[in-house]
């Protein structure tokens, strides 16, 4: 916000986009429904679009949307990823909390502990994704699950840029 | 919720505080519908249909552009070393002659020992013939997405299968799109046998995209590199003397395989009946996991 304020680029008569409150949900939306693209992988390592750009605006801002958005934001995901239903709505809410809970502890925040945040967020959801599966049976060794994590992990600050960018365009900046 | 205190008006506190009650009932509900899920998957095929419904056609249509990115590449690397490829195969064009004269001759004696035993013969039918166009590739199941739907006949249980082999089962069917199991999937458990000397073996996905092959009897392991894995029809769901799958490598007590049906590149996905109608009606019978 300061920065933003001191840039001197800023030009009169711009202002937020009529719909800026609904763009981050949308975003996340459209990352959600990237799980509906033509790539057929037989190795489940593509990062779970959803929830990294869940995360970025989440840790961007703390109020990208009203906090039980998370909800149906997750039903959606569940939907179009083929989740077992309420894993992401549950995981969602659950994230929202625990984010919350951290803003009020810590200090301060820069770039390296957000992305360690958002690792350790992503592992977590890793980690259940294979617990679930392992409980109807349908599990890999754990061992498998270290490429997907990497990768995800490694691509977070890309998300994190793009959602920074988005949220440039709809307030207008 | 960002703030401990939003200040001293009870409004701004009051709205923090069913702000957290909304997220905490969103994940109660979320626990509460996946232990639904995970419990009893069948209540909410019709939504995960519906969602099918949605993205099935979208992924059908982006599908068709890039298999035509991937035919212009491989179609110009077919020209390269061409004179080499032609003799190749004319080669293994006259050995394969000579085994289809074998094999017909085998067929008609077949048929004829069948009449003489007078075993009814299972008519092989189609329900509807689709295209792979999306996988599950963010998630540690390994499901794939099928261009056809209920509307052309598909329901949940049916076997899919491609010319080369067994793909899987369907397991959520919308009206225009449904989600298939994939014979890699770790819950999906195929009755098989070899190919080679007809040794009942017991084939599970690993996750990866290869399955894994172990002998019904604890002993000697049966299986050599190259070893064909083809379907029992044990259990009525998948029809018998489908391939399954080619063994890569040994392990301690069985094998590692590859399917032969590579989903990535198999142009049509053939859905048929189950083999004994039974077997779709009762899902335990597939000797696999529920599978949500």
């Amino acid at each position: 916000m300061v920065r933003a304020a001191l840039t001197p680029t800023r030009r009169i008569g711009k202002a937020p986009w009529r719909y800026a409150r609904y763009v981050p949900a949308a975003t996340v939306i459209a990352a959600s429904l990237l799980a509906s693209l033509p790539i057929i992988s037989m190795s489940g390592w593509y990062p779970d679009f959803g929830y990294l750009v869940f995360v970025g605006w989440r840790l961007l801002r703390a109020d990208p949307w009203p906090a039980w958005w998370a909800a149906p934001l997750g039903f959606v995901n569940d939907l179009f990823t083929g989740y077992p239903l309420g894993f992401s709505i549950a995981l969602w809410s659950a994230t929202m909390l625990v984010l919350d809970l951290i803003d009020r502890r810590t200090m301060w925040r820069d770039y390296r502990t957000e992305w360690v945040l958002a690792g350790v967020l992503i592992a977590i959801d890793e980690w259940l994704q294979w617990r679930i599966a392992d409980l109807v049976g349908g599990a890999p060794p754990f061992s498998q699950m270290a490429p997907p994590v990497i990768i995800s992990v490694c691509v977070f600050p890309l998300f994190a840029w793009m959602v920074s960018r988005i949220d440039a365009w709809r307030l207008g900046r | 919720m960002a703030t401990a205190r939003p200040g001293w008006s009870r409004r701004a506190q009051y709205g923090l505080f069913f702000s957290l009650i909304a997220v905490i009932a969103g994940i109660i509900v979320g626990l509460i519908l996946l232990t639904m899920s995970l419990v009893a998957p069948h209540q909410f095929q019709r939504v995960r249909g519906a969602a099918l419904d949605v993205t099935g056609p979208v992924a059908g249509a982006l599908h068709e552009v890039s298999a035509t990115a991937e035919g212009l590449f491989t179609g110009a690397g077919n020209y390269w070393d061409a004179a080499n490829q032609n003799a190749g195969l004319k080669r293994e064009r006259q050995a394969m002659l000579r085994r289809m004269v074998e094999a017909k001759a085998i067929f008609q004696e077949n048929r004829q020992l069948k009449a003489v035993l007078q075993l009814r013969e299972h008519e092989r039918s189609t329900i509807a013939v689709g295209r792979i166009v999306g996988s599950s590739f963010n998630s540690p199941r390994r499901f794939a997405i099928l261009s056809v739907g209920a509307n052309d006949g598909v329901k949940i249980g049916m076997p899919v299968r491609s010319p080369d082999g067994l793909i899987g089962r369907i397991i959520d069917a919308g009206a225009l799109a449904s989600r298939v199991l994939l014979v890699s999937d770790h819950a999906n458990i195929v009755p098989a046998r070899l190919l080679r000397n007809g040794i009942p073996v017991i084939a599970q996905g690993r996750g990866d995209g290869t399955v894994d092959v172990r002998p019904l009897e604890v002993g000697r392991n049966p299986f050599k590199r190259g070893d064909i894995i083809i379907t029992s029809g044990t259990g009525g769901l998948y029809p018998p003397l489908v391939a399954i799958a080619r063994v890569v490598k040994l392990d301690d007590d069985g094998a590692v395989a590859l399917p032969l049906a590579d989903p990535a590149t198999t142009s049509f996905a053939i859905v048929e009946p189950p083999f004994e109608p039974a077997a779709a009606a009762s899902p335990g019978a597939s000797s696999s996991a529920e599978v949500p």
